[in-house]
């Protein structure tokens, strides 16, 4: 039996929603691909073809989820094709490098507007909508950095540490209509040793020797947390903070790195 | 424990915690600056109790949301006391939406003030604590950095947020002799209105029974107050504090165990 389910990826050009995306078309889900408009909407739009040529259902969309009508306007479009929203998995995820002491006042703001408040006009539109269907799920790929600081990238940071909220209070006041919210805290990925270069944080160096098993995470191990926090096998989780990161977050100051 | 002849600025410093830890500040011999944003009112009724603590003090009007307005503020504080050893961030606002009920205004103020307030009182008194080689910011986060409310859903995302900023400000701001610490209030008594329904009992006003009632929610039988804040903040504004940067101190008389 085909699987109905409609899957709204917020963010399909970032590596860890092509991922999802793929997984959950895998799936057998309708995968709705979202892009942020500009230059990766042509990433999104081959996604989609690849996607379409396996035989999967999956609608391309830009919107840059940017107030409530932005937001609206996308969920009811894709209601109006589709009759309904199953899953949001936001996948946001853009790392702004700065200093606490000296970031300008307006980059902080869209930084955190660009992970915190898209996640959380997601949340009200499109989680009353669950709600009103009586089912749904919703999932932020979120970051370790909602509890570990980077030394960096802090309004990285200050959005995660809010869209950790977020995902406590959806889960509250959304787990009463059916709709269970959770958040994974992905751990380090390729590259993220240059993503957060920093001078007074070591705590990328030699970063993959930080994972007892030494080995970095990738965007599969994203998708694959999601397809099972969204399946009915996870049931019970709702307002879980999953830290998927090997255990790179456990290490206090660098000794027994498994090298 | 002495903070005498230090310089402090206590945002939101009119009312609730933000008066409870002013005049703590001042007991300890502090002297404080007090920010408040449309309060003058009460900011002249925080002023006269730290006069009555035997200190001195000043009212800085300032909407934190405004980076050029805490600019002009902590100039002024520098004016008139020449350094600036204590910042408390502490103005908040709570308008305790579901939720569903915030909107684009709503949802951007809040984090205007809570959030981005405090980061522009950090990059204001910086410079100035950097010059000094010291500096003490703690930051009222609230226990609702960890447990969600139920009744203001974008309140606790600018809590969530406060905890990040004070650990990445910790580690940030170390090499200059600066630290940074939050506290996390449970329920505390600051004569407004609150959407949370929670059984007010004052300290001097605790009986048996309403321990054994209080206690159900408040282990210790009683909500807090702005001076059990205030204890906290002149003891990590202290010398003995000096080891500790980018912690937390919830204080919230055992409600989160509940």
């Amino acid at each position: 039996m085909p699987n109905r389910r409609v899957a709204l990826v917020s963010d399909a050009s970032h590596p860890f929603g092509v991922a999802t995306a793929k997984r959950l078309a895998h799936d057998g889900m309708t995968v709705v691909l979202n892009g942020p408009p500009g230059p990766r909407e042509q990433a999104v739009a081959a996604l989609a073809l690849v996607l379409q040529a396996e035989g999967h259902d999956a609608l391309v969309t830009v919107n840059d989820m940017k107030d409530t009508a932005a937001v609206t306007s996308l969920c009811d479009d894709i209601v109006t094709k589709y009759g309904r929203i199953d899953l949001h998995v936001h996948t946001h995820n853009r790392i702004d490098r700065g200093a606490v002491a000296s970031m300008p006042h307006g980059l902080v703001r869209d930084s955190l507007h660009f992970h915190a408040k898209t996640a959380f006009l997601c949340t009200q539109v499109i989680g009353q909508r669950m709600a009103a269907q009586g089912e749904g799920c919703i999932v932020y790929v979120g970051s370790i950095h909602g509890d570990k600081p980077t030394g960096s990238a802090f309004s990285y940071a200050l959005a995660q540490g809010a869209l950790q909220m977020l995902c406590k209070e959806a889960a509250l006041e959304l787990g009463r209509s059916g709709v269970r919210v959770n958040l994974i805290a992905m751990g380090p990925v390729e590259g993220d040793d240059m993503r957060f270069q920093s001078d007074i944080s070591d705590i990328y160096l030699d970063y993959q020797y930080k994972v007892p098993s030494a080995t970095l995470g990738t965007a599969e191990d994203v998708a694959e947390a999601v397809a099972w926090a969204t399946s009915d096998g996870a049931r019970y989780l709702n307002g879980a903070i999953i830290r998927l990161d090997g255990g790179f977050a456990l290490h206090y100051m660098d000794h027994k790195m498994k090298r | 424990m002495s903070l005498r002849g230090k310089v402090a600025l206590v945002t939101g410093a009119g009312t609730g915690i933000g008066r409870g830890v002013s005049i703590e500040l001042a007991r300890q011999g502090a002297l404080v600056a007090i920010n408040h944003f449309d309060r003058a009112e009460d900011a002249h009724t925080t002023l006269k109790m730290v006069h009555e603590a035997n200190s001195d003090g000043l009212i800085v009007q300032a909407d934190v949301a405004e980076p050029d307005q805490v600019k002009a503020m902590v100039e002024q504080v520098g004016e008139r006391y020449g350094r600036i050893d204590i910042l408390v961030n502490n103005a908040a606002t709570q308008p305790n939406l579901g939720l569903m009920d915030y909107d684009d205004a709503s949802y951007d103020r809040v984090i205007s003030v809570n959030l981005l307030g405090y980061l522009n009182c950090i990059q204001a008194v910086v410079p100035v604590m950097k010059a000094q080689k010291q500096g003490r910011i703690v930051c009222m986060s609230s226990v609702h950095a960890k447990r969600p409310t139920d009744f203001d859903a974008v309140y606790a995302m600018s809590k969530g947020g406060i905890k990040m900023l004070v650990r990445e400000s910790a580690i940030e701001l170390a090499q200059y002799g600066i630290t940074v610490n939050m506290i996390e209030p449970g329920a505390v008594q600051v004569g407004r209105k609150s959407g949370n329904p929670r059984p007010i009992v004052p300290p001097d006003q605790v009986t048996a029974e309403s321990r054994r009632r209080g206690a159900r929610k408040f282990p210790l039988g009683r909500i807090g107050i702005p001076s059990d804040i205030g204890h906290i903040v002149c003891f990590l504004a202290s010398d003995e504090a000096e080891f500790i940067t980018g912690a937390a101190i919830r204080a919230d008389g055992g409600s989160m165990l509940l």
